[in-house]
């Protein structure tokens, strides 16, 4: 590696950096292989999707289809309830899609991970073997559309402090009510894991997941809420009164007093990491794609009689694009390969990485508008589009300020 | 069956394609690569004859050591191994010499059936099914549209396309196909297919392993040469024809003009 004194970089670059902070050939493969479905399939649909009411359900099942995504899920699913480890997944095969989409369509990515991760993931891990296969099949394959509902209209960031929805024990079953919002497919979502208060809770049980069918009645959907960007991303209101339900969609509470203490909490936190991990890749596609256009556009934009990539500012703009996006893809190259080598990443990590994440693709999608010009402002140009989609992933999967708070705590309590 | 399915490396498609400044060959370095997009229906096809009948697929390219991005690219939709023909002695090399490599390496092979592209998007030559069939001593069934094997009863048909309708041609096994990208809708490689890609047995061959005569490979000894090449003129601004209510008219008298009404 050293001759004579000076690093053979051709080798260093080759060798050292290549395997531990570039992506790998089959990491580059799955880029390329999904980017090619993303622009046949949802760049040339992209006005409908985020100006019309194309519903995003149809592209995420054929994307589904064509990588044999949903099969995999399948056998992972059907050895799972065999007690058996199952085809691997790895961190790359979920995030890398996610990047893509995100290039055009960040809200397909929401969509697709309520209905696949959080909805059918909630089952999976609270359900009995007959509600498994109830409900979980159907959502891997999105032959289903889920919602997971927690948010209320008086309870966001405090989830669960200030829950309002509650069910009421009634005979051997449960009596809901409540309204929940912004919950995602929720115009759309055909089956719903809704978290709720216990009425007459204990200390251990407070809180209670019931699994309700589109149709239930006293179930109302609404049709989506209008919202600033994510619109290939339906979001809608959830409402329930006095929704009759039975025992067998009440899911199992978080164990408390069987098994180690920290096994509940270690499964939240591994929860709460991936999702993280899963805002960065969003922010790294709309960020690519963002620097992509803006380079592009400095280039032909001719004012003052030279391209605007002549000027310092606009160079300047370029220049902190690109220094955000290769610390997004460092931070994310950083988590696949801990996740490779079989190591967790902290919650702390996680946070400051979404944190950072977040923030770079607001401010670098808010550069991209303003290299622009005028046109960025302007609908037809995607980089207005990506704007207003950045700016939830400084919001939902925790905001910013509760990222912070949660980083400083751990920094303050001695831990990383 | 044992299928063998030619692929071959291009730059890509959108790239503007230039040549070498020195040797007049395709530049293959300073742009972006793929899959020869005709080669994807042929690989499909290979696949979907494999899946109905079993059997195995074997890609075979000759190129420089990054095509084997391109074998990968094969082994991800599905194919089971790979034969890569590299060396820098083949560098240069015309679709005669081509044509004989490839021959050789594929008659170690024993193929059923040999599939191929009509056309590679750099060159355009569309000539390696034929040159391949001659050498190889297979009948050739050329633009197919649809592909029909009848292994039990050692024979290939196919839908031949042409210019109103289709002719049915048959021919005995083993056969050389060209296929047309009317065929079929080529596959996305599967997550699981990307992540099994390396495993899958790949054999590199130099033109040494693969018994051919150093003399008869390469630019030197190629038969035909790029001598000079100019890019296309710029295209010339059109004619604006001004529309005074004898619009109409007007481009109706244009086009008789040209001759083409
Ligand atoms: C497009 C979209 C899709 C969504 N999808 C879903 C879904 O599918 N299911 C679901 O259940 N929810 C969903 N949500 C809701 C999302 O999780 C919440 O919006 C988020 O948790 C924030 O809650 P809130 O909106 O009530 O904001 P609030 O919690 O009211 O926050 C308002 C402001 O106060 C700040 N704040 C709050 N608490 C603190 C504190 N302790 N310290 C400092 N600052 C604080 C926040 O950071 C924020 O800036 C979605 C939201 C959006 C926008
Ligand atoms: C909603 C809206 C309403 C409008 N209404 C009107 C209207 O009523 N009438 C009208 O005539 N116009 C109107 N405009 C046009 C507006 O005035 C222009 O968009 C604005 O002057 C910027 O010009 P531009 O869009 O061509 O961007 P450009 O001039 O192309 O600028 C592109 C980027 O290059 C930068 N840049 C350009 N020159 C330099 C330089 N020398 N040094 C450093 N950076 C440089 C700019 O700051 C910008 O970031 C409107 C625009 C919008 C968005």
């Amino acid at each position: 590696m050293i001759v004579d004194n000076r690093i053979d970089f051709e080798t260093y670059w080759r060798v050292e950096v290549r395997t531990v902070l570039t992506w790998t050939d089959e990491e580059q493969e799955l880029r390329k292989a999904v980017r090619r479905f993303v622009e046949a399939e949802v760049a040339p649909r992209r006005e409908e999707l985020e100006h019309g009411d194309l519903a995003p359900y149809g592209i995420m099942r054929r994307y589904s289809e064509a990588f044999g995504v949903g099969d995999i899920a399948i056998e992972r699913f059907e050895s799972s309830l065999r007690g058996e480890p199952g085809p691997a997944v790895t961190a790359a095969q979920t995030l890398i899609p996610m990047i893509e989409f995100s290039r055009y369509c960040p809200g397909i990515v929401t969509s697709m991970g309520v209905s696949t991760s959080l909805t059918a993931g909630a089952i999976i891990k609270g359900g009995s073997a007959e509600q498994k296969e109830r409900w979980v099949p159907d959502l891997l394959t999105i032959a289903k559309v889920g919602s997971w509902a927690i948010t209320e209209p008086d309870s966001g960031s405090d989830a669960f402090g200030s829950m309002r929805a509650t069910a009421r024990p009634d005979g051997d079953g449960y009596v809901l009510n409540g309204a929940k919002t912004f919950i995602t497919n929720g115009p759309d979502a055909d089956t719903i894991v809704f978290i709720c208060r216990l009425a007459d809770g204990t200390e251990e049980r407070r809180y209670a997941t019931f699994v309700l069918d589109r149709g239930l009645p006293g179930l109302v959907q609404s049709a989506p809420l209008r919202k600033m960007g994510l619109h290939s991303s339906r979001t809608g209101e959830l409402s329930l009164t006095d929704v009759v339900v039975g025992p067998d969609r009440l899911l199992a509470p978080a164990k408390k007093k069987s098994g180690p203490a920290t096994s509940d909490r270690s499964s939240a936190m591994a929860t709460f990491v991936k999702e993280r991990a899963s805002i960065a890749a969003m922010a790294l596609g709309i960020i690519e794609r963002c620097l992509e256009l803006s380079v592009d556009y400095a280039r032909t934009r001719v004012q003052f009689g030279r391209s605007i990539g002549d000027f310092q500012l606009i160079q300047l703009k370029l220049a902190q694009m690109e220094v955000a996006r290769l610390n997004v893809e460092n931070l994310l190259l950083r988590y696949l390969r801990q996740v490779d080598a079989g190591v967790r990443p902290s919650l702390t990590e996680a946070s400051a990485t979404k944190l950072y994440a977040a923030q770079a693709a607001m401010q670098v999608s808010l550069e991209a508008v303003q290299v622009f010009g005028g046109n960025g402002y302007m609908a037809e140009n995607h980089v207005e589009q990506l704007c207003r989609d950045a700016k939830v992933l400084q919001i939902y999967a925790g905001t910013d300020e509760i990222q912070v708070s949660q980083i400083a705590k751990d920094l303050l309590r001695g831990r990383r | 069956m044992n299928i063998v399915v030619t692929v071959k490396q291009v730059p890509d498609t959108w790239a503007e394609k230039k040549l070498d400044a020195a040797d007049k060959t395709v530049d293959r370095v300073s742009v972006d690569n793929v899959m020869n997009e005709m080669d994807e229906y042929g690989v499909e096809e290979a696949l979907k004859i494999k899946e109905a009948h079993g059997g195995e697929v074997t890609v075979v390219t000759m190129g420089p050591a990054k095509a084997v991005e391109t074998i990968r690219k094969a082994l991800s939709m599905g194919a089971d191994k790979a034969v890569h023909l590299t060396d820098d002695a083949l560098h240069g090399s015309d679709a005669l010499q081509t044509s004989a490599a490839l021959a050789k390496v594929i008659a170690t092979l024993s193929p059923d059936l040999v599939i191929t592209a009509t056309e590679a998007s750099d060159a355009r030559g569309g000539v390696m099914g034929a040159l391949l069939a001659e050498r190889l001593g297979l009948p050739q069934l050329t633009q197919a549209r649809k592909v029909t094997v009848d292994p039990a009863a050692g024979k290939v048909s196919i839908e031949r396309l042409a210019d109103n309708g289709y002719a049915l041609v048959e021919a005995s096994l083993p056969a050389v196909v060209g296929v047309v990208e009317k065929i079929n809708q080529p596959r996305y490689p599967s997550f699981k297919g990307i992540m099994a890609a390396k495993k899958k047995p790949l054999t590199t061959l130099s033109s040494g392993d693969a018994g051919l005569d150093a003399g008869s490979v390469g630019l030197a000894g190629a038969g035909s040469t790029v001598v000079d090449s100019q890019p296309a003129p710029p295209r010339q601004s059109g004619t604006i024809v001004k529309d005074e209510g004898d619009g109409g008219v007007k481009i109706a008298d244009f086009l008789a003009a040209q001759k083409l009404i």
